[in-house]
């Protein structure tokens, strides 16, 4: 895969911490946070998780917008004259759908960040507790008591 | 924007951080203090409700609190209200930390496993619902069985009574838990649950409503955890219903909204399970014996 020589970092709700992949491999690259007025909207997002996303966000080294996320996004790759785009693997549907769209105008890349517990072959959900009897002797694995 | 534009907004505002680089519509970063931020999310998002939260987003109050879990007086006390719970749920929903780093947080702290057992297992809660996600994606919104209460999903009202939108039940816990959850952002796990099953059993209303409600307030607010929670309570994410009674709550609560409550003398969590069972659900076999697939007790608790 071609290397992206000057990208820009796309922040989304799920890895507002140092421990994004995205942040820690591309620490001089201009990184995005968008507040997502979609979502707030839909789901009546009080002020109050507004609040916390913003505190943590100015943490980070973030410029902060809000908006439609996808444009945003472009936007500030335009702006920094961006060949790519690179973020954190999300969960929610809702954000890989934006990166989704956000990977037909630019190249996206997805990181993935440090698993709580990789294990060998995709482990069978439905109940926590047949989950948990494949993952728990994995997690513990990586302790030294 | 033109360009004249841009340079008055930069000369116009205090303290730009990395001035050279804002842009018009960029938000701030620098702001004096919590009341600025308060005024600033009022003026640019006007349609969230309510004010801030006491307790702070950011990495430096997540380490704070990271620095303060005892994972053995965490197993000894996570089902009271006043016990020694990590209050970590809202910097772990939005990656302030990683559920790496708190397991590794935590297997620096203790020196024998059974310490950390219940921590851990709660992290493992934690990235099941999140593994759940991507299997289910958008249908995580729906039933994911059939309700084993013996009532059709159709008899849940679709929307949140008024009397427990503003909190004015009457009943002291559930109006205790709801101004907590709509000023602070946060309640206990136990708390969730009373106030969960207090709505989808004793009020019939379908669980959606209630963890849409949820997703509004909690800082923590995901639907992985958050929807298949309350179809966990509402029996269509387990074998049987999640309930209560008031000794239960009385007991992990010590007491506090009993003492005050005006409905003490007629509360309608109090009773056996037996007799609540028979009051709040419609099924021949009785709900409590139902044998859950492993070995799960009948009084279930997480």
């Amino acid at each position: 895969m071609m290397d992206l020589t000057n990208p820009i970092v796309w922040v989304h709700e799920e890895a507002l911490g140092p421990a994004n992949p995205a942040l820690q491999d591309h620490p001089k690259a201009p990184a995005l946070f968008v507040f997502d007025q979609a979502w707030i909207g839909a789901q009546n997002i009080s002020r109050k998780r507004l609040g916390f996303l913003y505190e943590c966000a100015l943490e980070l080294p973030l410029t902060l917008r809000k908006g439609d996320v996808v444009q945003e996004v472009l936007a500030f790759a335009q702006r920094h004259g961006a060949d790519g785009v690179v973020t954190s693997a999300p969960v929610a549907p809702r954000l890989n759908r934006y990166a989704t769209r956000i990977n037909r105008e630019l190249p996206l890349w997805i990181l993935d960040g440090d698993p709580f517990v990789e294990l060998p072959r995709t482990p069978r959900l439905g109940r926590f507790s047949r989950y948990w009897r494949e993952a728990e002797p994995v997690v513990w694995e990586s302790f030294r008591g | 924007m033109p360009r004249q534009d841009r340079r008055l907004v930069d000369q116009l505002a205090p303290v730009p951080a990395a001035s050279s680089s804002l842009d018009p519509g960029d938000l701030p970063r620098q702001l004096p203090n919590r009341e600025a931020l308060n005024s600033l999310l009022q003026q640019e998002f006007p349609e969230a409700s309510g004010q801030l939260s006491p307790i702070r987003g950011g990495r430096k109050a997540a380490e704070m609190r990271l620095s303060k879990v005892d994972p053995a007086r965490y197993a000894r006390s996570r089902n009271h209200l006043e016990g020694m719970v990590t209050g970590l749920s809202p910097y772990i929903r939005h990656g302030v930390l990683s559920l790496a780093e708190v397991r590794d947080a935590v297997f620096r702290r203790i020196r024998h496993r059974d310490e950390g057992g219940k921590l851990i297992n709660e992290l493992g809660w934690r990235d099941f619902w999140q593994r759940m996600w991507l299997e289910l994606g958008d249908a995580i919104a729906e039933d994911q069985e059939e309700y084993k209460t013996g009532h059709p999903a159709s008899s849940y009202s679709r929307e949140l009574p008024q009397d427990l939108c503003d909190g004015c039940t009457g009943l002291a816990c559930m109006d205790g838990f709801h101004e907590q959850l709509v000023t602070t952002g946060w309640l206990h796990n136990h708390a969730r649950m009373w106030l969960a099953a207090y709505v989808v059993h004793w009020r019939r209303v379908h669980w959606r409503a209630g963890a849409d409600w949820f997703l509004e307030h909690l800082l923590d607010g995901d639907p992985a955890s958050n929807h298949l929670s309350w179809q966990w309570v509402a029996s269509c994410f387990s074998h049987k219903p999640y309930f209560f009674n008031r000794d239960n709550l009385e007991r992990y609560s010590n007491g506090r909204y009993c003492r005050a409550c005006s409905c003490a003398d007629r509360c309608p969590l109090e009773g056996s399970y037996e007799a609540l069972e028979s009051q709040l659900f419609a099924v021949s076999q009785p709900v409590r014996a139902v044998p859950a697939r492993g070995k799960s007790k009948s009084k279930r608790k997480r």
